[in-house]
């Protein structure tokens, strides 16, 4: 029977389903022999249902979200009830029994762990730490009031006879229940608000009071159900006192278990670099047992976790590699999707099944008119006594969406299962109640709170990123803070922050991080990364596609680290505007035997033949291998490169591949050659940093700006040369026309001195007078292989983005390819060898950013770029008369 | 104590309270602070106007500000003389524009005034690169602060020229609405 139910629920996966009613058949009749089919339901049985219910609740997901108007309207959870009432109405229909409950076994230890876990980890913490005291307040002071209230008003409703007298329950029944039902269920809120997208602040401390009231919760629940076991008559004045302290031990406990593995956790993660490949499930594994440990010890396990996750991101995040982290993102954010699907669902299957509740009106009414109202009431209150403190006061709108927020959810649901029916004997009123109070929140609350939102016009989080000058102010803003209150002698929130960020900064970032990773963990310096980082990878998404090595033309990011410690920084340092796409700088000292072994070898590279690669067979369980597809890249680029090469070298002139000579320009000469020529008419050469164009956000363009890029770059494409540009640093240094410019130079002498206003405008310009400069210098070489080289260990750089190695003597620079570069052959006037994520932005990518954050001030570049674009020939025509420059020029700067 | 009479006198207070946004009580709190900075130097009784400046050597050796990258810069800016000695009225002001009373546009300049190092009116890139230095306490090498930099330009100026104006500032301040309403601390 219950298979057939099953094969029903499934009806989806037909195939899937039949499986189990077949199986009846098999074991019953002895086998004759060898068995050439078999079936093995049971042994198979109970992961299978596991499975299975995970795959019903993905499909119904993708069900609903097939039709956008139903989810923007619905939230997820309330769908999700609706079709645990309708499976669970099958099941009961098909097997005359209510079947898969939510167990509160499997809820508290496989089902509420993920999603608290991904809730802790990705708080944004800084937001928590600032609210922590208001949040601290309604979790505490909120909940405690709450379930007294609910508790003795329903007491009363008793008394006064408006409950039914069937409902057989003291005082101290009503004060348990009220527990139960007073908390504000995490899984719920989440649900609910993160599709109202109402403002951070409200967010996290409704979302706050959720996860940290778990504490209180329990130790009421605990408190209560053992006062009732004991009985009223037994308890003395002690347990109340010890109801008291084990608040404090639970609570406390529970963060301290938390923090214990979060520690753990970050040291662990340390020493993981020659093991990558575990580190996510490090992260996973010492969270669940800091969930495990505290459950364990019956110490608040909720706060463990959130605790556990809060503290150890810092750490985790700069010690793990870049594709780890990704991994514990999305493995964590499916999870904890996973598990609220599956909880949601399985309430709503559970509420079918009548023979475990009984209904009282009287009951059901009260508590739901008395959680609403205490809870507006005491949300209220301690509002009024919040805003005597809070900086930003709480205004009436917030109290009104706080209040309605608070939805219960199922950890309610399963701590009322729990209950002792011979202890409590009006358990089945209870859970009747709990199961209509859920589904009232849920559903109903959380079907109207968007229109309250938005009818109350609260203010809704503005999806802004982070840019550098939030980061930048908000620091100066908390010393500057932090110094006054100094002042004035007064230990308030600031000067205990900073304070804590100080130890953090001298110990606990000293042992929990790694050393490469400390270092390059500054917290202005990580945003001003992670933003070229994303328009890195927008910029490959956008306009990588053009060769086919997509995912692959990212350039590589070399870290801080290898720039400050190999001899190409000094190079580096004069390059402020770091556009340079420059295929690779080498950054070795050279003696004169390895010029020529270099030289011989490239010469052999290119003339000849190159069989077709063997690539080793690894199957490491340890590292992960570049996947086919990456290696098909990497050639098909490289094919593409040489091919072309090849019909730029047939169709201009011979090469000579000799000793590359580079033309290092230095930035602050161009940009005082740029001064004199700022106004000439030939805006061609364009240098534009990519940080130039960093303000601008680059997410989804606009279709037409796509189009526009796609085309111009695509028709560009084929009847250019890239030209590559291949210089040896150390000749550089050594070149002696150049070593004028180029001394090494200490670093403070990076920025160029005062730069004119319409370089910064319009750096192009700057480039102008270089272009001549540049065109008469030297020959340059190519060097296919080392294309390569700089092309793998551009691979290998992006894989420890995070962490990246120490000593990477040479710095090679990959960027990607792309067709428009070459008609720039200014390319080289920037400093090559800049190791940072330095590239450039199509024009039309950058544009489409740029329009979108500053929608006219762009107007005029614009039109200022329409004349590169004409100027195509004129480019083309320049390695011509540069005979023998070869220079890659990937950088399509373009400042907007 | 009863020396409020003692220290101000009515005409005084009032006028405090007139170009501050605090109260009486407020005011004598901040006095008896800014006594504590320098007990030897400033005297109880104010009711005769001295022109008593506390030097910044002992603001600047407070045990708490010694890792205060801006403490300098701070004082500075709310003194007088601009190189960091202040009066109890420059010292009353820095609070006064930290209250919560202090309106958005006042928060904004004096702390556009804390950027702008060498004074001119406009955060140009070296401002910036102050305080990029002092914030990352020297971590960064100078080219990645200059980089910040830039980047830190472009974001925010409003008129391309290179150099953030006070309009810039305050645009941009205020597009993050949080930064200015929480700019400010309880006495």
């Amino acid at each position: 029977m219950l298979r057939a139910a099953l094969s029903l629920l499934a009806l989806p996966l037909a195939g899937a389903a039949e499986e189990p009613t077949q199986k009846p058949e098999s074991p019953g009749e002895p086998p004759p022999g060898l068995e050439l089919f078999r079936w093995q339901w049971h042994e198979v049985e109970a992961p299978y249902l596991v499975a299975l219910w995970i795959l019903v609740a993905s499909l119904a997901k993708i069900v609903f979200h097939l039709s956008r108007k139903v989810t923007s309207l619905v939230p997820e959870s309330c769908l999700l009830i609706l079709l645990g009432l309708v499976l669970g109405g099958i099941v009961l229909a098909v097997a005359k029994k209510a079947e898969y409950q939510l167990e509160p076994g499997t809820f508290f230890l496989f089902l509420l762990p993920p999603i608290v876990l991904d809730s802790g980890y990705f708080m944004p913490s800084r937001l928590f730490f600032d609210n922590l005291g208001a949040i601290l307040t309604y979790a505490v002071v909120g909940t405690l009031w709450n379930a007294f209230t609910t508790g003795a008003a329903l007491w009363g409703l008793q008394q006064a006879g408006l409950v039914a007298p069937r409902v057989q329950a003291g005082l101290l029944d009503f004060l348990l229940f009220g527990s139960l039902i007073s908390a504000v269920d995490p899984v719920a809120v989440l649900a609910v608000f993160e599709e109202v997208h109402v403002n951070e602040t409200l967010f996290i401390i409704v979302f706050g009071e959720s996860l940290l009231n778990d504490a209180v919760t329990v130790v009421l629940y605990k408190v209560c159900n053992s006062f009732v076991e004991m009985g009223s008559a037994n308890v003395q004045a002690t347990d109340y006192l010890k109801g008291v302290a084990s608040l404090f031990v639970v609570s406390l406990g529970g963060a301290a278990v938390g923090l214990v593995f979060a520690f753990l956790l970050a040291l662990t993660t340390r020493f993981t670099k020659r093991v990558r490949i575990i580190e996510p499930l490090l992260v996973f594994l010492l969270a669940y047992a800091a969930y495990l440990t505290a459950e364990m010890a019956s110490l608040s396990a909720i706060l463990a976790v959130t605790m556990c996750g809060l503290g150890c991101k810092k750490y985790v995040e700069a010690n793990i590699s870049h594709k780890s982290r990704t991994t514990v993102k999305y493995t964590m954010k499916t999870l904890a999707s996973c598990a609220e699907t599956v909880i949601f669902m399985l309430l709503g299957i559970s509420a079918v099944d009548s023979s475990k509740w009984a209904w009282d009106s009287g009951l059901v009414l009260g508590t739901l008119i008395f959680i609403l109202f205490f809870r507006a009431l005491g949300v209220v209150l301690q509002t009024w006594v919040l805003n005597q403190f809070r900086l930003v006061p709480l205004d009436k709108i917030d109290q009104v969406v706080m209040s309605y927020g608070g939805l219960r959810g199922a950890v309610a649901f399963a701590l009322v299962i729990l209950l002792d029916r011979t202890k409590v004997p009006a358990k089945d009123y209870f859970v009747a109640t709990t199961i209509v109070v859920v589904f009232f929140t849920v559903i109903v609350q959380g079907l109207t709170i968007k229109p309250l939102v938005k009818w109350l016009k609260v203010k809704r989080s503005e999806h802004h990123k982070p840019t550098l000058n939030q980061e930048l102010h908000e620091h100066t803003f908390d010393h500057i803070l932090a110094a006054v209150e100094d002042v004035v002698g007064h230990h308030g929130y600031h000067y205990w922050r900073d304070r804590w960020e100080q130890f953090d900064k001298k110990y606990l970032s000293q042992l929990l991080m790694r050393r490469s990773a400390y270092r390059i963990r500054d917290q202005i310096w990580d945003v001003y990364y992670r933003l070229n980082i994303r328009d890195a990878i927008s910029f490959v998404d956008q306009g990588g596609h053009v060769l086919s090595s997509t995912g692959l033309t990212l350039p590589s990011m070399p870290s801080r680290n290898s720039v400050a410690e190999t001899s190409v920084t000094n190079l580096l340092r004069e390059s402020g505007s770091g556009a340079c796409l420059d295929l690779q700088v080498i950054d070795t000292v050279r003696s004169g035997r390895d010029r020529e072994d270099a030289v011989m070898h490239h010469l052999l590279c290119g003339g000849l033949y190159k069989p077709r690669r063997r690539y080793k067979a690894s199957c490491s369980r340890h590292f992960i291998s570049e996947d086919a597809q990456e290696r098909q890249d990497k050639e098909v680029f490289q094919q593409n490169m040489k091919r072309r090469l090849e019909s730029f070298k047939s169709t201009k002139h011979n090469i000579c591949f000799t000793k590359s000579k580079p033309r290092p320009r230095k930035n602050g000469r161009r940009k005082k050659d740029g001064v004199a020529n700022a106004e000439a008419t030939n805006g061609k050469p364009r240098d534009l940093g990519f940080q130039d164009t960093a303000a601008v956000i680059l997410t989804v363009e606009s279709e037409e700006e796509d189009e526009e890029s796609d085309s111009s770059e695509t028709e560009k494409e084929d009847d250019e040369g890239i030209i590559f540009v291949a210089r040896a640093t150390s000749e550089v240094l050594q070149e002696g026309k150049v070593s004028g410019n180029l001394e090494v130079c200490p670093s403070p002498r990076i920025i160029p001195p005062s730069p004119t206003c319409a370089e910064k405008e319009l750096p192009w310009k700057s480039g102008q007078g270089d272009l001549a400069v540049y065109v008469s210098s030297e020959t340059t070489k190519i060097v296919p292989v080392d294309m390569q080289t700089g092309w793998n260990q551009s691979i290998s750089s992006l894989e420890s983005l995070a962490s990246p190695p120490c000593n990477q003597a040479p710095i090679l620079t990959c960027l990607p390819p792309h067709p428009r570069g070459a008609e720039e052959p200014q390319a080289p006037l920037h400093l090559p060898s800049d190791p940072r994520p330095s590239f450039a932005f199509p024009p039309s990518l950058a544009k489409a950013g740029r329009s979108r954050s500053e929608s006219s001030a762009d107007l005029p570049q614009q039109q200022e770029l329409q004349p590169l674009m004409g100027h195509k020939d004129h480019t083309h025509l320049s390695p011509g008369t540069t005979t023998s420059h070869w220079c890659i020029q990937f950088n399509r700067g373009s400042r907007l | 104590m009863g020396n409020k009479q003692t220290v101000f006198t009515h005409e005084q207070l009032e006028a405090y309270q007139d170009c501050t946004f605090f109260t009486r009580k407020e005011i004598m709190r901040l006095f008896y602070r800014y006594q504590d900075l320098a007990p030897q130097l400033v005297p109880l009784d104010y009711t005769t106007c001295p022109d008593v400046k506390v030097p910044y050597e002992l603001i600047g050796s407070m045990p708490e500000l010694k890792d205060n990258p801006f403490r300098q810069r701070i004082a500075q800016v709310f003194s007088e003389d601009g190189d960091g000695h202040m009066t109890l009225d420059n010292f009353l002001d820095m609070f006064s524009v930290m209250s919560e009373m202090a309106p958005r546009d006042l928060k904004a300049y004096y702390a556009f005034k804390i950027y702008d190092f060498n004074d001119d009116d406009y955060i140009c890139a070296w401002d910036l690169e102050q305080t990029v230095t002092k914030l990352t306490r020297g971590e960064l090498s100078a080219e990645e602060v200059s980089l910040v930099c830039e980047k830190v330009l472009d974001e925010a100026d409003g008129d391309h020229d290179g150099r953030l104006s006070l309009e810039d500032f305050r645009n941009m301040i205020l597009r993050a609405p949080d930064f200015l309403s929480t700019f400010h601390i309880r006495i």
